[in-house]
């Protein structure tokens, strides 16, 4: 039976009995298909020889010349001493470090997920016919779109000092006047708010271009069967969405940790560390306190975290992807 | 095909793969020869970088000046190039490093002495002589010079005092009933008063890129006759007076007397305050004050000194410095330069393009000085008062740079400015941050 079929496969492929299924090449055509074969791998070899070098030089050396300042004392003009893993021991047993490590942590996730429950809401509303639904689109995306000195700027208007409109508006209401930017815990959150703020058009634009691929008639046949709009968007919604969902946590993961405009712009990394997440703590060792080891050891250690979050969010993409 | 075209192929192709490696090459050869290339050879101009000192018009004045230089024997003429302060220490760090920085330079207050750490700066030993032998040596103002001399020689050369003085505004005063402070006793007093119409007592800023609530803390610790250091340099923060002064603070804070939303304001935010003429009546602030919030009411005026409570009178000063690197086509080319430079200041002075203190008292006795009363007082009443950071110790050191604007100290401006805590573990907290990095 194995044969038979094995030889309707041959078959299938025009083989005859005996053959390989390969034209049989005479010795000197053999040599002259190895030698172009030579020639062509020696080809892509050149040809991919310049990108490959500008790579290393434009990664690579930035990178190695990273790893030898967070293994020496020195400063930017000078490597210093060799300490081994000194600068990271040094940074990983500082109360600052874990305090930038629990903001950077509520940052993300206040961040990520406030922008893309916010960016999916309104991209999802926007998918209703609603009135100038274009002009909408336009405005939402202006948080994104001004630069981002701009908006803290306005923020800072906002919200940093007792006669602020926000401050004002407390006032009025009889309230406490709330010190938004210079009380620890509301700093914080206003931070985090500022975040969402400026990041959920990204999310928006993300849930929006996920959305247009989800058939309507996947929603018209499960209202059909009775489902609700709840039902719907966890059953539909969601898992249809997912893998697009997946890459803009991602996304957003690598710019909430790496972000340093919106925190040092709007606060400094204060009042009293309350907002100084990883990435300000690194710059202000490296640029304030002069410590270039550690500090660079702090990015480090930050580049790590990020590739290990990045590859469990890339394990679920591919998981998404399966199912 | 046959064996001609193959081979023709064969050649164009690697005739082609040869162009490529070479065009390649260029850019890497261009890059690798760089470092010696943009050295400032023997046929160069001195390179000058200055910071932004003032508005456009100033760095305009600046360059004419160095343009201006016409340099005699066989010394080099001057080129003149404007450095941001946005990441300036980078810039600096980064030129050095490649050899390819000034020759001199003006850059932050302490900037000269964490290069001469690293051995990047040439001394001016011989520009002090010229200064002593053109009699502009005498003209400078007294103790303006002296943190500069070290062991090896004079590190760099002041050119402006960045001051911190107290400024008051009349009408608030007038308006709570009580007299402008000359002691702590009176601050506290003059506070309370200010505070029931809602006016601050005390206000300072603390917020992001804002560093003068750092120094307002410090101004309060040197005031008393405290410091950050001892007579040899080495950090000693929890002393006594500096304990008192920080109990002070705590006590103008727990008075309301100390604005609580100023732990978080930005330069604009605080100037702001001061422009708000029913809110900052009292308080340190820079040199300059009413250009500087564009107040020419002569309503803010500065403040007599206050005394602590063991008589103690002083404040901070911060000598800006012009510097000399070791990466030069000529140093005796950079010397003269910094001489010729040294001698034009007046000119800035004279076009009223400075918002800071002269180290000349021939400047200082200028009628574009002089025009405005409040720098008269800052030049009898505050200037020989004025102690740097280095305090109680008189030579500046590269640990002064790490002091100001360090994680340490905003994080202990800013418990204080918030009244978290005490004094003593404030103080603790602010010495055990400092000694982690400090070089002894």
């Amino acid at each position: 039976m194995t044969t038979v079929n094995s030889g309707l496969a041959r078959a299938r492929r025009g083989v005859a009995p005996g053959g390989s299924g390969r034209p049989s090449p005479s010795r000197t055509s053999l040599n002259r298909a190895s030698k172009l074969h030579g020639q062509t791998s020696r080809t892509y070899f050149w040809l991919i020889l310049p990108s490959v070098l500008l790579l290393v030089l434009i990664n690579g050396y930035p990178l190695i010349y990273a790893g030898v300042q967070a293994t020496h004392d020195g400063s930017l003009i000078d490597a210093g001493n060799f300490v081994g893993v000194d600068n990271f021991t040094s940074v990983l047993g500082s109360e600052a470090f874990w305090k930038a490590v629990q903001f950077t942590i509520v940052f993300t996730i206040v961040g990520v997920f406030g922008s893309w429950a916010v960016g999916l809401g309104l991209a999802l509303l926007l998918r209703t016919r609603i009135p100038a639904g274009g002009l909408f689109k336009v405005l939402l995306l202006l948080p994104w779109v001004v630069p981002i000195v701009v908006s803290s700027t306005a923020w800072n208007w906002l919200v940093a000092s007792p006669d602020s409109p926000t401050n004002k508006v407390f006032t009025a209401l009889g309230l406490e006047t709330p010190l938004f930017l210079a009380d620890p815990t509301l700093a914080a959150i206003t931070v985090c708010l500022f975040k969402v703020w400026v990041s959920f058009p990204f999310m928006m634009m993300m849930s929006a271009g996920a959305l247009t691929s989800v058939d309507n008639t996947v929603y018209e046949a499960a209202s059909m069967d009775g489902a609700s709009r709840w039902q719907q968007f966890t059953g539909i919604t969601l898992p249809l969405t997912a893998r697009s969902t997946y890459i803009s946590w991602i996304l957003m993961t690598i710019f909430c940790v790496n972000d340093f405009p919106t925190i040092y712009l709007l606060t400094g990394g204060g009042p009293v560390d309350a907002t100084t997440s990883l990435v300000v703590y690194a710059y202000r060792k490296v640029f304030q306190d002069f410590q270039t080891g550690p500090g660079v050891a702090v990015a480090f250690l930050m580049t790590i975290t990020l590739v290990i979050v990045s590859t469990l969010l890339y394990r679920q993409i591919r998981k998404s992807s399966v199912e | 095909m046959n064996a001609t075209t193959e081979r023709n192929r064969s050649f164009s192709r690697r005739g082609f793969l040869g162009l490529t490696a070479a065009a390649a090459s260029v850019p890497l050869l261009a890059a690798c020869g760089g470092g010696s290339a943009s050295k400032t050879g023997s046929g160069d101009a001195i390179k000058f970088w200055d910071m932004p000192w003032g508005t456009p018009a100033y760095n305009d004045a600046a360059k004419k000046i160095t343009e201006g230089y016409a340099p005699s024997g066989s010394n080099l003429k001057a080129s003149y190039q404007t450095i941001q302060w946005n990441n300036f220490y980078q810039t600096f760090s980064s030129a050095i490093a490649s050899k390819t920085g000034p020759a001199v330079s003006t850059g932050g207050g302490f900037q000269a002495f964490q290069f001469e750490q690293q051995g990047a700066i040439a001394y001016a030993d011989k520009v002090i002589d010229a200064l002593k032998k053109n009699g502009q040596f005498d003209d400078f103002l007294p103790g303006v010079i002296d943190p500069f001399k070290s062991d090896k020689g004079y590190i760099a050369v002041p050119w402006q005092l960045d001051m911190r003085v107290n400024w008051y505004r009349k009408s608030l005063f007038d308006k709570a009933g009580v007299a402008v402070p000359t002691d702590w006793n009176g601050l506290l007093e003059a506070g309370k008063a200010l505070k029931k119409i809602g006016a601050v007592g005390f206000m300072t800023g603390a917020g992001a890129g804002n560093f003068l609530g750092n120094h307002a803390v410090i101004q309060m610790i040197v005031n008393n006759g405290g410091g950050v250091w001892d007579e040899n340099g080495q950090v000693d923060v929890m002393n006594d007076r500096n304990v008192e002064a920080i109990e002070f603070m705590y006590e103008l804070y727990s008075n309301g007397i100390i604005d609580p939303a100023g732990v978080s304001y930005n330069q604009d935010n605080h100037d702001a305050q001061w422009k708000n003429k029913s809110k900052a009546a009292y308080g340190p602030h820079v040199f300059g004050l009413t250009n500087r919030v564009g107040d020419s009411s002569g309503d803010l005026l500065v403040a007599d000194p206050i005394a602590g409570p063991h008589g103690d009178k002083a404040t901070l000063v911060f000598p800006n410095n012009i510097m000399m690197y070791k990466n030069t086509p000529n140093q005796e080319a950079s010397e003269a330069f910094l001489v010729y430079y040294l001698g034009k200041l007046k000119d800035l002075w004279q076009q009223k393009l400075m918002n800071a203190l002269p180290v000349f008292k021939s400047i200082t006795e200028l009628p574009e000085f002089t025009a405005d009363a409040n720098n008269v007082k800052i030049v009898k009443d505050w200037q020989p008062i004025a102690k740097t950071f280095a305090a109680r110790s008189t030579k500046l050191t590269a640990n002064t740079a790490v002091l100001d604007g360090g994680q340490a100290l905003t994080q202990f401006a800013q418990t204080v400015l918030t009244g978290k805590g005490d004094a003593k573990t404030a103080l603790k907290a602010f010495e055990s941050g400092l000694k982690q990095v400090v070089k002894s």
